[in-house]
């Protein structure tokens, strides 16, 4: 209909791409002035697909803020969970190992081998990754040393508190 | 059917009345049956002439339902699990069984328990996933070396290699896992793939080279162990090399293989019990095995287990849901 239709950036041009709050009123106001009736028309057609545009493009803006702070909300309370739950594991393994240390019998010994070995994984493994592939094998390991190492040390293994918590954490 | 083999019943006493009996297990020398199940005991059982009798009742220690039983190789101990959580270790006395410990640790049902060739370690597994292994020592003193959480749901049944320290377990989550110590650390190394339900139960044969799975998915697998590669390197690998399928109308809970004969027993959710036999003119690295014998309605309920006596060739005994025990003598022609 018209060669404007090739050509829509002529409408963001001047005033438009300033500021959304007043986009309308002006746009308006400039469109009357122009002395072409197809102007005018080609404005009222080509309206719905620039707003369609520019809303996408806030909106947009607007998602990704949210999804940042969501994200950041998400992870920040699963990564606390995680690291309380194996800071507990570190802190029950350090002080047993300093309850063992002094001890000579056998069975102390042997307890002090399966604390030593527990904290080795902290040694070894790294946790504040989250992105890392191997974190939930790690976690799982981690666990499963201390169970045995609560079953060693003849402790029940359900600080509910410390555990359970971050048991249902997902990676 | 192929051959000419029969399976004839012997004996049926009711061995845990108005309950499941889930589980038979023979003493290494074939002389006692233990039992266990819904009622929370494990029962004793021995010949005398030509019927079984009670020789001891084991009460009092579980909670809850007694899911397997287990003797250990030089048959003076019994370990006993539950859906209690725990797991009992009995000794046999002159008068009876002591209840020697208890082992805790399992956050939920206790679902198998198995002793090591040596008698020095016990594994144990649970709906917690994960398998446990403890040491034994001169004392009687239990300590758990190690927590593997190499499957994904519960794990159903653990046994280990005959000759070996090699351990497998089945589970719910349709694979079979086999553990070995390595670096004083024990780990799965190999994760057998290829069960479409939960495997149920699994049985090494006399040399440990070929491993029996059965299944949700009504089939039996047959596993064989190939050694290292040429170059020597990396792990034995295991293969399934026979699928027993259209057999079993039901669900397969349980198998055994006999270490005398080479028979294969099953126990199904059909009430059937089945024996096979491998194609003695199969190639040994595709083998054929056949149903030989089996016992429709050989029990009115789901048969739970089936067990060869390890000395005496072709005797069986297998349990059911509805409380009793059968024996069988398995004679091929």
């Amino acid at each position: 209909m018209c060669t404007r239709v090739c050509n829509p950036e002529v409408h963001l041009t001047g005033p438009f791409k300033t500021h959304t709050s007043t986009l309308i009123a002006k746009e308006w106001s400039n469109e009357l002035n122009m002395s072409e009736g197809d102007d005018l028309f080609d404005s009222i057609f080509l309206a719905d697909e620039r707003y369609r545009g520019e809303g996408y493009r806030e909106g947009f803006e607007r998602g990704r803020s949210r999804g940042l702070q969501e994200g950041r909300r998400h992870g920040a309370s699963h990564g606390a969970k995680l690291s309380c739950e194996i800071s507990f594991y570190h802190g029950f393994a350090v002080t047993w190992k300093c309850l063992l240390q002094n001890s000579t019998d056998v069975k102390s010994r042997k307890r002090l081998k399966a604390v030593e070995s527990l904290l080795a994984l902290f040694q070894s493994c790294s946790y504040d990754d989250p992105e890392s592939v191997s974190l939930q094998d790690n976690v799982e390991k981690l666990r499963a040393k201390f169970r045995q190492v609560c079953s060693m040390l003849n402790v029940p293994a359900d600080f509910k508190d410390y555990i359970k918590t971050s048991q249902g954490t997902s990676f | 059917m192929k051959g000419s083999a029969s399976l004839s019943l012997l004996h049926r006493f009711s061995a845990h009345p108005d309950s499941r009996c889930w589980f038979v297990s023979w003493n290494s020398s074939g002389t006692l049956l233990a039992s266990c199940g819904g009622d929370k005991v494990i029962r004793v059982w021995g010949r005398e002439g030509d019927s079984w009798v009670c020789k001891n009742v084991l009460e009092d220690s579980h909670q809850r339902t007694v899911r397997k039983v287990a003797w250990s190789p030089c048959s003076n101990y019994l370990a006993s699990a539950s859906f209690d959580a725990t797991t009992c270790i009995w000794k046999k006395k002159i008068e009876g069984f002591e209840s020697l410990t208890v082992l805790e640790g399992h956050e939920n049902e206790v679902k198998c328990v198995s002793w090591a060739p040596s008698g020095n370690l016990l594994a144990t597994c649970s709906r917690d996933k994960s398998v446990w292994i403890w040491e034994v020592d001169e004392e009687d003193e239990y300590e758990c070396v190690t927590v593997l959480n190499s499957h994904t749901q519960d794990v159903k049944h653990v046994v280990w290699h005959p000759t070996q320290e090699l351990l497998a377990s089945a589970s719910y989550d349709n694979n079979i896992c086999l553990y070995r110590e390595e670096d004083d650390d024990w780990e799965c190394q190999v994760t057998l793939e290829g069960h479409s339900s939960t495997v149920w139960s699994l049985s090494f044969d006399a040399s440990g080279h070929r491993l029996a799975s059965c299944s949700d998915d009504r089939t039996v697998k047959i596993w064989q162990e190939f050694p290292r590669d040429q170059a020597g390197t990396g792990e034995s690998s295991w293969k399934c090399v026979c699928t027993l399928s259209g057999f079993h109308g039901r669900t397969v809970y349980d198998v055994d293989w006999c270490k005398v004969t080479g028979a294969l027993a099953t126990a199904c959710g059909d009430d059937t019990v089945r024996v096979f036999k491998e194609d003695e003119s199969s190639d040994p690295d595709q083998p054929i095995f056949s149903m030989v014998a089996q016992a429709t309605k050989a029990h009115s309920q789901d048969v739970n287990c089936a067990a060869w006596n390890p000395k005496e060739a072709g005797l069986l005994a297998t349990c059911s849901d509805e409380g009793d025990i059968a024996i069988w003598k398995f004679k091929e022609e």
